[in-house]
């Protein structure tokens, strides 16, 4: 099955999702917070997919995402330097069709029980 | 007593303390230990192993000071006592410390990595173009074939790889192969899994960095390479991790995850909970 058809991968949990379509292949966006980001670059360093960049004049450097975001795992490597905790990404990957996550709940830091 | 002390009155004080604190036996140790154990109330802050779990990171970026030989073997008798089935540890390890032979592995990877982009990756060719509707159907029977191996989040990876943007062994000083002894009990794969987890948690105590290498066994595309490094039959490389000193601080702040579904079971009942 070679479909590129979005629409028509909802109704086939096997499809394959399309790599390279953000309605197929959905990689989240991180949230920053540019008040708590003071440019230290820790999160651009330790981005496993190199989507971080800083941007803004020397003496205020400030992170932003890169144009493609293809490729965050969530893995959270920038929030877990952030001193500031200013970057996070607040949601799992997900795909359309055959591998489309299951059995999950919301983000959640370490509860005690 | 007087206010000046004797050497006679320091014995008795000497003694008195002996008679306040007396050493202690080896079941009152005993006992300590299972009260420490048993002793958890619900809520109790976390202890030294939960913590080393809860702050683990894959690391992919270290200092390039080299670790150690005696962490490395620290590490390593961690793993030596590393559950298995049927108590077969099917795993044997190749330190590698030397950075022209990682080199070398890491350009054995990346070689890989392009032709597997070349021959794979759809999303290099224009929608609608008669080249990515071949890859495309190409790629898609191999996807059905073996839906781990082409799981859409490596082949982005694969595709950094094959650029240079992303280093397979991230760089690091030193790179631990777990060779898997295909004669293994059951699913010798699991206990590479378990032995690793022992590898990665004892490095995390230590205050080092890990990160596994699945890309490691691209290795294995490389007999030569595999023949030099010294893995041979019955042994097979299954897994890397890479070790080194973590750049930042890590272990600043823990992240928050999904919760996974668990189906609970109990007096006849089931619950879903998460």
């Amino acid at each position: 099955m070679t479909s590129e058809s979005g629409a028509k991968a909802i109704v086939d949990p096997d499809h394959l999702p399309i790599w390279d379509d953000p309605a197929q292949a959905m990689y989240r966006q991180v949230t920053i917070d540019l008040d708590k980001c003071d440019g230290c670059k820790l999160c651009v360093v330790v981005c496993p997919a190199n989507l971080l960049e800083l941007f803004g004049p020397k003496d205020n450097l400030k992170v932003r995402l890169k144009g493609d975001v293809t490729g965050c795992m969530s893995c959270n490597n920038c929030f877990a330097v952030c001193a500031g905790q200013g970057v996070f990404a607040t949601e799992p990957y997900d795909f359309v069709g055959f591998y489309a996550q299951k059995r999950i709940g919301a983000f959640a830091q370490p509860r005690k029980f | 007593m007087t206010d000046t002390l004797d050497l006679e009155d320091l014995e008795a004080l000497e003694n008195l303390e002996c008679e306040v604190e007396p050493e202690e036996t080896k079941a009152d140790r005993t006992a300590r230990r299972r009260t420490a154990i048993h002793d958890i109330e619900p809520g109790a802050d976390w202890n030294d192993v939960e913590h080393a779990m809860l702050t683990r990171r894959s690391i992919r970026r270290f200092k390039g000071r080299q670790v150690p030989e005696f962490m490395i073997r620290r590490i390593l008798e961690m793993a030596r006592f590393a559950p298995s089935q049927g108590n077969c540890q099917p795993w044997s390890f190749i330190v590698i410390r030397d950075k022209a032979m990682i080199a070398e592995m890491e350009q054995s990877c990346v070689a890989v990595c392009k032709g597997m982009t070349a021959s794979v990756d759809y999303t290099h060719y224009p929608q609608g173009s008669a080249e990515r509707a071949a890859i495309l159907e190409n790629t898609q029977k191999l996807n059905r074939a073996s839906p781990n191996s082409f799981h859409p989040v490596p082949m982005t990876a694969i595709k950094s790889i094959a650029n240079g943007r992303f280093a397979v062994f991230h760089k690091a000083p030193t790179v631990i192969l777990i060779l898997k002894d295909t004669r293994g009990v059951g699913v010798p794969e699991v206990d590479i899994g378990v032995v690793g987890t022992n590898i990665v948690l004892a490095a995390q105590s230590l205050g080092l960095g890990t990160c596994w290498i699945g890309f490691a066994r691209l290795l294995n595309s490389n007999p030569p390479f595999l023949e030099r490094l010294g893995v041979a039959p019955p042994f097979e490389l299954a897994e890397a991790i890479c070790v080194g000193y973590p750049i930042g601080n890590p272990t600043q702040q823990t992240v928050a995850r999904q919760t996974h579904q668990i189906i609970w079971w109990e007096d006849g009942e089931q619950q879903i909970l998460h």
